[in-house]
Parts: structure tokens; C-alpha cells; sequence
């Protein structure tokens, strides 16, 4: 009896996905990399600090963006009409499939990246220290927003995956619209949802008893959205992309 | 070793392509899979290696729906398509990433096709021509020692030489365990290789025969002048060749190019011969 | 190897051993090379090659030894000189007769020629 799933094969899948790529990989971390320092560095001229948020803000700005490409590129050879053919004949499961890409995409790159970006930093409160004097600290990557960032990434990262697997043309772009499509969606019906539980009680905004349940309401939709966020929509999302990648012919 | 009943297929916003397609696949054959252009030879192809879905009928492979992608099915079947480009890679990088899937994988079966391919291990996949990626992508498919192994236009693109070689390399694969399917259009470069042929015609499958069969039921050659009456289909560009019933004439090779234009034209005549009917009657 | 399509694949190997065992490249009690080996040879199916070796153990021209291979008969020369002389008698010389007559050649014209060229290959010997 043959396994389904194997963490041998996952680890060889990654590597080949890794390998075949590894050119373009290398030239955009690299590119990143130095991008990281010059923004840091200027940074650093301002207030010879590196403050959790200035961090945070710099790393941020690249680090979703290039986890969204990634997703996209890893995903690319299942599309390529002449590439295709040898990609899903290779004896991997959907299951190890889709288990190699999510790491990749999620765990590794983040790991990658986190380490990649404190390199840049560090190195750039070293050169700060040369050019302009800055005193040497440790950058303060570590923190709640920190966390919460990677955590915002991997509960939105299925979403491409979705959109990488689905779109065969401009796939970021219909992504980002079916995306923004669902986001003011689940708005709209929250509100309508807010709208329908509140009618009774006749609440309007500047009543101090209606903003309190205002607030309330609030939290609770907020619990309850990050609860649907964290709990649910991931792993949904891996659910659908898993599906994607079942029905896929070439 | 390969199962398929009452397959259906059609691409979508498309005529049928496969309609009511009954094949089996028996190891110890090297199949050949004839048809005119866009008969469903590669449809039927990528079917069986689970990179299409039928849309109706079964298609098992090693008694597995080969749908659900279950990986004992795949670690046993290697599909080299007519059209197809390889990673960046150098050739020995190649094998490496991808031979460590296929548990039956012989490196160095690998390296002395590639050698015999006048291939070196070092040479990257992008500098290559579409035939040397070719022959790199036989030599894996060779060494990944699968018991099914298909094969669309293996030789289109292959020069004179190679051609040769590549007989040799299937001579010498082929055993009992071992099912080899080529669909092709090159007969000459194939035909003494291949010993079942299964031709598909407007979505349907019109002739599934051993040769072996074949070669004692019908008889091929220039026909001496009482015998013309018996022709059931002739040829006057081939220089006088026929398809005659053999009865009690010397064994003769199969033609196969003679045979393929036979049944497209005279296929209820020709399986009568071989009594055996696969004309349609559901229209 | 090219085959000509007018005979069976089989028998055209068939013939290839035969030329070898009159030409005394393989001789008496000597290993041949394996189905195979000759499957890869002549490049076809070894299915074909098959048959071609079973047809020369009902000709007694080969046998097999199991687990060892196919040799030549102990009167595997002598059994092939008459299977082709057999052949040439009753196939070729025939045809060759026909045509003869068709064009009206003498016997005597025949022999000429013949003569010649025994001598020729007897020169070629020496």
C-alpha cells in the first residue's frame, strides 16, 4: 500500500518547485534585500532608530506583496500548456501538492524573508553607525505586529493560492477584484445584518445608550469576524484551492 | 493493466472527440495508437495518464480510476507528450529533481541513454534543441522503469540517426511486465516495433488487432492476376499493393500504412475478414 | 536492418541467422546472442524476435539451453545448407528458368556465364 501523503515527497516536491526557480527566486530576494537596506538606512538618518513600527512598516510593505507574487509564481506550471503535461504526471498526491506549495509559500518564505529583512536591517544599523553615527541596537523585530502580520498573511495567502490556481490570464488582477468583490460583499452584508438587529432598537450614532451598543456590536462583529478569519477562512480557502487543484486538467 | 469502458469525451464547446471508446491495454505489447489529425489519439492519451477527465465510461489504470491521481497509479506510468518544454535546468540537475519520485528509477540507465544520445550530464536543458529535449525526456521516461509507458509522436523531431537508436532502446525495454502505447504518424520509423494497433476514427474505435492476428488473416502485396478479384482495398500509387484475406497464401509482413488506409476506407470489410465488427450501430 | 515488406519480419531474421551459420560466423555448438540481443539488433519487438527463434528450433537449426541461451545445433550447418538449398531449388531456380525461357537465353549462353563466375569467385578466394 502506497501513501497518500509522505513528508518525503513533500520535501522533494519543494525542492524541485524551489530549484526550477531558483534563478528568479534568488534575483527578487536579492533585489528586496537591498531595497530593505536603502529604506532602512534612510530610516536610520531621521532618528538613528529603527523602531518597531518604522520596521514594521518598511517590512510590510514588501513582504505581502512578494508573498502574493510568489504564490502566483509557484502556481505558474500548472498553467503552462507545455509544462503542464510533466507537472502533473510527477507522482506527488494533490494532497502533497498542495501541502509543498502552502509551506513554501507560507512558512518558508516567511521564515526566509523575516531572516532576510534583519539581516538588512542590522546591516544597515552597522553602516549607520559608520556613515552617520547611529548607535548600535538590536532591530526590534520580534513584536505583536510582527506576528500579526505573518498572521494576516497566512489567512490571506490561501486567497491567492485560490486565484493562482483558478485564473489562467491575468491572475493577480482578477484576484485582487474577486477579492475586493467578496471583502465589500461580507461588508455589505454585515451591514445589512447590523441593520436588521439593530432596527428595533432605533439606535443612531451620538445617542450615548446607541454608540454603547454600537460598540458593542462592534466587538462582537469584530470577535466574530476575527474568529471567521482565523478559524475559518484559511482553511476554507485551502479547502477550495485543494479542489482547484483536484479538478485540474491540463 | 489499462481498462476502458464506454470512455466519453469532449473538450468544451467542442464536437465529441472520444464516443463510446472500449480499449484494454495488456502488458507484454507495444501498442501502436493510429488516427488522422485530431482523431483523439493525444485526447485518449492524456485520458489514461489522468491529465483528462472523461466525461463519461471508466478509464482504469492498474484497477485504479486514474482520475484520482492515486500515486501508486502515477509512479507507474510516464507520459512523454509530443509538445513540451523542460526546466532551466542542467540534465543531471534534471534527473536528480525529478527521478527521486519514480521508485523503479535506474540512474544509470539514465546516464548511458543520455551518453548514447551523444548528451552530456552537464549541459543545460535550455541550450538544447526541441529533439535533444526530446531525447532527454525518452531517456527519463526510459529510466523511470515504469510498467505503462506513453508515448505521443516519440520520434517527430528525432533525426535520422536517433530514430534508430530509439527502436533499439524500446526493443530492449520491452518485456512481459512492461506496456508500451505510441501513437504516431511516423509508421515507417515505428512499424517493426510495434506488434497491436488500434486505430481511432470519428471519435470511435474502428480497428483493435494483434498484427500477429492480422498477418494470418490478410495477406499485403502486389497480387497476381487471378487473386485481383479478392483485392479489399488496393493501392495504385503504391505501385500495385493490396489487402487481400490470406487463405492459403505465404505469410506476408504487415504494411502497416497499407492496413491503416484499408480500414479507414473498407473497416467493416477488413474486421469481417478478421471477424470481428466494430462498426458503428448507434447512429 | 531493412526490411523489405514482401516476407514476414520473422523469416527475414530467420534469414540473417541462416547467412550467418552458412557464412560459418556462428558455428556448431556455439552460444548466439540472445532474443534480446537480437530484438535490439534488428530493432523490433521481441515478441518478433520470438518467433524468428522459435521457428529455427522447429527447423532444428538452433536449440535452447535452459537458463544459458540458444546455440547452434550440432548439424546446424548441414540442416540450413539444405533448408536453402532446398529453397533455391524450389523458389529461385524456377523464377530464374521463367525468365530464361522470356528472354530467350540458351543454356549454353547460361553456363558461360555461370563458369565465369565461379571462377571469379574462386580468384577472390585466393
Amino acid at each position: 500500500m502506497t501513501h497518500q501523503f509522505s513528508y518525503r515527497r513533500i520535501y522533494h516536491f519543494i525542492r524541485r518547485d524551489l530549484t526550477i526557480r531558483k534563478s528568479n527566486i534568488s534575483t527578487a530576494l536579492i533585489v528586496v534585500s537591498a531595497i530593505l537596506f536603502i529604506f532602512f538606512l534612510i530610516n536610520l538618518r531621521e532618528d538613528y532608530r529603527i523602531s518597531v513600527g518604522e520596521f514594521i512598516s518598511v517590512f510590510g510593505l514588501f513582504y505581502i506583496p512578494l508573498g502574493v507574487l510568489l504564490t502566483f509564481f509557484i502556481c505558474k506550471e500548472s498553467h503552462d500548456p507545455k509544462a503542464n503535461h510533466l507537472y502533473f504526471v510527477l507522482p506527488v498526491s494533490v494532497y502533497e501538492r498542495m501541502a509543498a506549495i502552502w509551506f513554501t509559500a507560507t512558512i518558508l518564505y516567511t521564515i526566509v524573508f523575516s531572516i532576510l529583512s534583519f539581516l538588512a536591517g542590522q546591516f544597515a544599523i552597522l553602516i549607520g553607525g559608520v556613515l552617520f553615527g547611529t548607535d548600535f541596537h538590536l532591530l526590534p523585530m520580534l513584536s505583536g505586529e510582527y506576528l500579526g502580520l505573518v498572521m494576516f498573511f497566512c489567512i490571506i495567502q490561501p486567497v491567492f493560492l485560490v486565484g493562482a490556481l483558478t485564473f489562467k490570464k491575468n491572475r493577480i488582477g482578477k484576484t485582487l477584484l474577486v477579492f475586493v468583490m467578496v471583502f465589500f460583499g461580507v461588508i455589505i452584508y454585515n451591514l445589512i445584518l447590523f441593520t436588521m438587529l439593530n432596527y428595533r432598537y432605533d439606535v443612531h450614532l451620538g445617542d450615548t445608550f446607541a454608540s454603547e451598543a454600537f460598540g458593542m456590536a462592534q466587538n462582537d462583529f469584530s470577535l466574530f469576524g476575527m474568529l471567521f478569519f482565523i478559524g475559518l477562512f484559511g482553511p476554507v480557502m485551502l479547502f477550495v484551492a485543494y479542489c482547484k487543484m483536484v479538478e485540474k486538467e491540463v | 493493466m489499462i481498462k476502458i469502458e464506454n470512455l466519453r469525451f469532449r473538450y468544451p464547446k467542442s464536437k465529441t472527440i472520444l464516443n463510446d471508446v472500449s480499449l484494454s491495454f495488456e502488458s507484454g505489447n507495444i501498442y501502436g495508437l493510429f488516427g488522422r489529425n485530431g482523431e483523439g489519439k493525444s485526447t485518449l492519451m492524456k485520458i489514461i495518464t489522468g491529465l483528462l477527465f472523461p466525461k463519461g465510461g471508466a478509464c482504469e489504470v492498474f484497477g485504479e480510476n486514474v482520475s484520482r491521481k492515486h500515486i501508486r497509479c502515477l509512479q507507474e506510468v510516464f507520459f512523454i507528450p509530443e509538445d513540451f518544454e523542460l526546466s532551466a535546468l542542467k540534465i543531471s540537475k534534471y534527473e536528480e529533481m525529478n527521478s527521486v519520485f519514480y521508485p523503479e528509477f535506474s540512474k544509470d540507465q539514465f546516464y548511458e541513454l543520455i551518453k548514447e544520445f551523444h548528451l552530456s550530464p552537464d549541459e543545460n536543458i535550455t541550450t538544447l534543441s526541441f529533439g535533444q529535449k526530446k531525447k532527454v525526456l525518452i531517456a527519463f521516461g526510459v529510466a523511470t522503469n515504469t510498467k505503462l509507458l506513453m508515448m505521443d509522436e516519440p520520434t517527430n523531431g528525432l533525426d535520422i540517426p536517433s530514430k534508430s537508436q530509439f527502436r533499439k532502446i524500446i526493443a530492449r525495454i520491452a518485456d512481459q511486465g512492461k506496456c508500451i502505447v505510441i501513437a504516431t504518424h511516423q509508421v515507417r520509423d515505428l512499424h517493426s516495433l510495434i506488434n497491436h494497433l488500434v486505430i481511432l476514427d470519428q471519435s470511435k474505435v474502428i480497428f483493435d488487432e494483434s498484427l500477429f492476428e492480422v498477418s494470418e488473416y490478410l495477406w499485403f502485396g502486389k497480387p497476381i492476376e487471378k487473386d485481383k478479384h479478392a483485392i479489399i482495398y488496393g493501392e495504385p500509387s503504391l505501385g500495385g499493393k493490396a489487402v487481400l484475406p490470406k487463405l492459403d497464401k505465404d505469410e506476408t509482413e504487415v504494411d502497416l500504412e497499407l492496413l491503416f488506409n484499408a480500414v479507414l476506407n473498407e473497416s467493416d470489410r477488413i474486421n469481417q475478414v478478421l471477424k470481428k465488427k466494430y462498426y458503428d450501430t448507434s447512429i | 536492418m531493412d526490411f523489405d515488406n514482401s516476407k514476414p519480419i520473422y523469416l527475414q531474421i530467420v534469414d540473417v541467422f541462416y547467412e550467418n551459420i552458412l557464412a560459418r560466423k556462428w558455428k556448431e555448438d556455439e552460444r548466439i546472442p540472445s532474443v534480446r540481443e537480437i530484438a535490439v539488433m534488428v530493432e523490433v519487438n521481441p515478441n518478433t524476435a520470438i518467433r524468428a527463434f522459435n521457428h529455427l528450433q522447429d527447423e532444428k537449426v538452433v536449440y535452447n539451453k535452459r537458463g544459458i541461451g540458444y546455440f547452434v545445433s550440432k548439424n546446424g550447418y548441414q540442416t540450413v545448407l539444405d533448408i536453402k538449398r532446398k529453397e533455391f531449388m524450389e523458389e529461385m531456380l524456377p523464377d530464374v528458368v521463367k525468365k530464361m525461357k522470356l528472354l530467350d537465353i540458351k543454356f549454353e549462353e547460361f553456363k558461360n556465364t555461370y563458369d565465369q563466375y565461379v571462377n571469379d569467385i574462386d580468384d577472390e578466394k585466393k
